[in-house]
Order: C-alpha cells, then structure tokens, then sequence
C-alpha cells in the first residue's frame, strides 16, 4: 500500500487496476526533454530484452517540467508500459534549496518508490534522466543481483577515467568505507537498484517530509541500506556521460551539496560507525570495461594557485576547525613549489575527520566551513594529479588503496575526538 | 559694633556648622553606599563568573555561535564581561542610593533621567552586539566566496564589507544615544562614501587585470578552462 497522501487517487486507482509487476524502473525527471527519451528507449529496451517474459513498468515521476519532458517520453517509448505521475518539487512547509539535476528529487524518488510497492515490484530500479550514454545493458546489470542473488542494493560502479571522479576518489568513497565497512567504488553512482524488503523499508522512515537535495537523498538512501546491514552490490556500467547543456553545479556548491548530507549522516549514524572495525569488499557483477588512457591537458598550477591564497586567507577558518599539526603541514605544502607540492594521505585524512568534526561541533557557520573546503580540496587534487601524472590505472587503483587504508587507520582518531571532543584542543 | 560683629560670626559660624552637621549623615551614607556597593558587587560577580565557569558558559556561547562577543570581552571571556557588567550595575546603583541620601530631589531626578536614557542605550548596545555578529559573518562569508574565486584581493573585499556594516552599526548606535545629532550623519556619509569608493576603486583596479586576461585568453581561443577538463564528479 503506498503512503497516503504521497500518490493522487487517480493514480491509486490505475495503480490497483494494475495488479502487481515483478519489475519497476523509475525515472524521476524535470525539464528533460533534450536527453529523456534515449534514456526511456533505451530503459524500454533493457526491460523489453531481458526481462520480457516478467511484468514490468516504467514509473516517470515528472515535477511538472514545462518543456514538454512528460510527452516527450511517451511518444519515445514503443509499448504502453509507462505510467506517468507528477510529484511536487517542494515537500509541503519546506523551502526547497536549488540543487542541480532533478529539482525535489527526493519526492521523485518517494513517489517512484511508493507506486513500486503498490504494484508489489520485485526489484525497482531508478536511473538518471539526463544521462546520454546509457545503453539497455544497464538494466540488466542492476535488475538482475536483485532477482537473482537477492541483493537489496545495487550501486553503479561506471567506467572512468582514472582521474575523474575526485571528489568521490578523495572523499566520499573512502569515507563510506572506513566508516561503514564497506568498499563501494561510486557511492553517489545516481542510478540505484532496490529489492522490494528495502522500499518497505526506506518507506517506513521518516526522513521523507524534508527535502535532502540532490545528493541528500542519494546519501540516505544508501547509508540507510548500510546500517540496516541490507545485502549490498555492485554492478559495472559503461561511462555516463551527462547532458552537456546541464553544467551542474560550481565546484564550492557540489562540495556543500555532497559534504553537507554526508556529515549528516556521519551524526545521525554515530552509533554505528563507531562499531564498524576495517571493511570488506560488495560484490560487483558485470563485466569491467577498459577505460581511456588519455590524459586531457588540466591546469594543475591554478588548482595549486587556488590552495595557495586558501592558505593565505583562510587560516582564520581552518585554524579552529585543523589540529595544529595539520596546519603546520599544509603550510609546508603551500610554501613547497610544484615538483614537491604533496599532501601526505594522513594529513588529507586528518583535515576530512577534523572537518567532520567541526560539522559536528557547529564550530562556525556550516555552510562557511564547507565553502572554506574548496581550496584543500583542489590542493588535494593537485597533489594527486602530480603525483600520478606518469600512471596508469593500475598504479592510480593501488594509490588509491594507499588512501583508503589510511582513512581506516585513522578511524580511531575520528572516534576518540566523537566521544571525548573535550579532552582535544585545536 | 564690636558685639555686632562678634553675633554676625557667631551666628555664621552657627549655620556652617548646621550646615556642615545637616550634609555630614548624607555624606556618611553615601560613602557608606558606595563602598557597601563596592562589597556587594565583588561578591555578586565572584558568585556570577564562579556559576558561569561551572556550566563552561564561554565554550557554549561560541557552541551556539556568539562566539563574536568573546572577542569584545575583556580577557576574550564573556564570563568576565558578564562579571564586570553586573558588578558596575551594582556599583551605580549603590551611588544612586547613596545620592538619595545626600539629597532626595537631586537624586530622583537624576534616577528619572538615568531610566529615560536607559531604553537607548540599551538598544544601542543590541544594535552593536547584532551588528558586530553581521559584520563578522559577511565578512568570513565574502572572504570565502572571493579566495573560491580565485580573487587576490579576497581579504580587502572582506575587511571593506565588515567596516562598512560596523560603520552603518556604530552610526545607527549614537543616533539611538541621542550623541552628535547632525556632526555623526555627516560623518557617516562621508566614511560610508569613503569606504564604497575605495572599495570600488580597488575592485574596479583588481578588475581591469582580470578583463584583460580573459580578452587575452579568448583571442588566443586557449585549451578549455583547466575546471572543465577536470571532472570532480
């Protein structure tokens, strides 16, 4: 039964007229029509190819596009396997905060959700509208561990470039791991795969009256499926690819929109993590596709630059939120010049745990003190770029490794200044 | 004449002493109020800061974000300033005491002038306390948001933003105190003219540079930014 109130009469009605389906894929959207029917043919034809001897529906979610997405999918797909309701971009007594990519994306995912548990979905998987390089195979590939293998949680793991991803590379998939225990490669994928146990369960929560932004609603729900120890995997995908016209947010503004619900969960789930010692692998299925090699030419000095004047002006910032020994270190690296501008991974790990921390404590300002993040971070990437110019994959995997095992060597760091913040002066 | 004279004295004589007599009590009691004030005071703010230290009142106010007042208080503790103002509200309010007693209408009516004034002052201290908050979030907020634009003068823009708010604050603060009249508008105009132009001089300066650079990158029509190239995501 979906929750009341969440779908219109209407769409009950053709809900129940519907019976039960053994899959659901979502797709949530707004103002999509440049990209949402290759991504809704390309869906049809997963579906209609693997799956065709199940019952299966499309759920488009639309938050009232005013380009005409809504038709423009419909007359994209072949079959009448499509089911279309809207959602409101603004929860009731909420004030929306813009974020890129679907806007009230946590109503699309609710309302997708509740149809999938209407209709009694075996598996229900959501992808991104805007996405230009998905082919039918992706379907298979996040359907399939679900019904399968009965995993609860499929999270893409997209081919890429060995330097893309960074933010991920550097902070979100390393935190996740050493936190949660687990080893997801793209915790943030966009495109997710849940079995019928875990809407039930996301459903129950009551996080859903809030709008948690773009990547909020992608934290939740996974950290959500992590602490309710629900059976967890991978599947590997080809590039994505997004809609050049979607420049997505500024580099200060993701930062704050991924950071943010990320510490959020850090303190919401202390009880947990805190519990969690090292971390083992998720299962991944699909076959592993080669990535480019090609460097493109990034200005690694302006990213350097940008560190540099972090440093000069932002101590007044870092220095209540760093221990002193990191600032001690970051200074040597500001004063280092380029063939020996190095963040040391404890340094990088410290300064994330410290920053976490601080989120925690209400030190100053919150959006302040992830805003003030950004020049670490691009020194961080400068640092990693330099030092990994020459690599290839192979060799930028290991570093990475180097990198994730110094976030789980530190944990302890991180759990004694969470329980005992007091005995710590910065 | 002589008897004359020696009555005049005498009787002058007599109303000092009367006069003296009648002051001396007033006197007594007032010097006895100010140093019982005094007595009161010390002890009032050593019982205040001693309560105040046990709930670690300077580590909750900047918790809940007032960290600001630290940097007005003496010692950069708001215990202390807590401590202080209590103990001189005690010590004025002995002296007020203490006046009444030397002379009851000289002291009502400074009471009376003293509570008209009080609303003011009060309001302009809050106008100062709220503005000093702004003007330190604006400043920290513009500061970020110019060094993430990768401006070199990040810390001026800054600095300029909180003058000019601490400026407005100060200027709205003796308005409300009833000090300068017409001398502190002017004043105000001038300094706030003062600080937008320099201010637009000097980003109008720091601008010149970063057009000529862009027109230069686009006439060399250059490799993408280094931004685009890179994929954070």
């Amino acid at each position: 039964m979906a929750e009341s109130g969440v779908l219109a009469e209407s769409t009950q009605e053709r809900l129940a007229a519907l019976g039960s389906v053994d899959v659901v894929a979502g797709i949530p959207t707004y103002n999509n029509t440049a990209t949402v029917a290759r991504a809704g043919e390309a869906i049809e034809r997963g579906l209609e190819t693997d799956f065709g001897a199940m019952r299966w529906l499309i759920v488009n979610a639309d938050g009232g596009s005013t380009d005409g997405t809504p038709a423009r999918l419909r007359e994209s797909l072949s079959g009448e396997k499509l089911l279309q309701l809207p959602y409101s971009i603004k929860p009731a007594g909420e004030v929306s905060i813009p974020q890129s990519g679907v806007t009230g994306k946590t109503s699309a995912f609710r309302a997708i959700l509740n149809a999938a548990r209407t209709l009694d979905a075996k598996a229900c998987v959501i992808f991104e509208p805007d996405v230009t390089s998905i082919t039918p195979d992706w379907v298979e590939a996040m359907v399939r561990p679900i019904l399968e293998k009965q995993f609860d949680f499929v999270a893409p793991d997209h081919m890429r470039h060995r330097f893309d991803g960074a933010i991920n590379k550097s902070i979100i998939s390393p935190l996740t791991r050493a936190l949660y225990g687990k080893r997801i490669h793209q915790p943030l994928g966009g495109d997710f795969g849940f079995s019928n146990k875990l809407i039930t369960h996301y459903l129950a929560q009551d996080a859903w009256n809030r709008d948690m932004g773009q990547f909020g609603v992608e934290i939740w729900l996974l950290t959500e499926a992590l602490c309710g120890r629900f059976r967890i995997c991978q599947a590997k995908l080809g590039p994505k690819v997004r809609d050049a016209a979607d420049g997505g947010p500024d580099l200060s503004d993701a930062l704050v929109q991924v950071l943010g619900p990320l510490f959020q969960a850090i303190e919401r789930d202390a009880m947990f993590w805190q519990r969690v010692r090292g971390s083992e692998p998720v299962s991944a299925f699909g076959q592993a596709q080669e990535t480019s090699e090609e460097t493109a030419s990034i200005d690694v000095q302006k990213m350097i630059d940008s560190y540099r004047l972090g440093y000069q002006n932002l101590l007044e910032v870092w220095g209540p939120v760093l221990s002193p020994a990191t600032l001690l270190e970051l200074k040597r690296v500001a004063r280092s010049d380029a063939n020996h501008f190095r963040i040391a991974d404890e340094v990088w790990v410290r300064t994330i745990y410290d920053y976490a921390l601080a989120y925690r404590a209400r030190v100053i300002n919150r959006d302040h003190l992830l805003r003030a993040f950004t020049p670490l971070y691009l020194g961080w990437v400068a640092s990693f770029l330099l030092e990994m110019r020459e690599a290839n994959q192979a060799d930028v995997d290991r570093r990475l490794e180097r990198l994730c095992l110094a976030y789980e060597s530190s944990k302890p760091y991180l759990i004694s200044r969470w329980r005992w913040p007091e005995n710590f002066n910065p | 004449m002589w008897k004359q004279v020696n009555e005049a004295l005498t009787e002058a004589t007599r109303r000092v002493i009367t006069g003296v007599a009648n002051i001396l009590p007033g006197m007594l009691a007032l010097v006895l109020a100010v140093l019982g004030s005094c007595l009161v005071a010390v002890i009032l703010k050593w019982l205040l800061e001693r309560s105040l230290r046990s709930i670690n009142f300077d580590a909750r106010l900047e918790q809940w974000g007032l960290s600001a007042l630290a940097e007005w208080s003496p010692g950069k503790s708001p215990t202390r300033l807590a401590g202080r103002v209590v103990a001189w509200a005690t010590i004025l309010l002995g002296l007020l005491v203490g006046l009444g007693a030397l002379e009851a209408g000289l002291a009502s009516q400074l009471v009376m002038q003293v509570f008209d004034y009080l609303p003011n002052a009060f309001a302009a201290l809050v106008l100062l306390f709220f503005g000093s908050l702004v003007a330190r979030y604006l400043a920290r907020g513009v500061l970020i948001g110019a060094v993430n634009m990768q401006m070199q003068s990040a810390r001026l823009l800054s600095l300029g933003v909180k003058w000019l708010v601490l400026v407005l604050t100060a200027a709205m603060a003796l308005e409300h105190l009833r000090i300068g009249g017409d001398i502190v508008k002017l004043a105000f105009s001038i300094l706030f003219g003062g600080i937008v132009l320099a201010l637009a001089l000097a980003v109008g300066l720091g601008s010149k540079e970063m057009v000529s650079r862009t027109w230069e990158k686009q006439s060399k029509e250059s490799s993408k930014d280094a931004e685009e190239s890179f994929h954070h995501f």
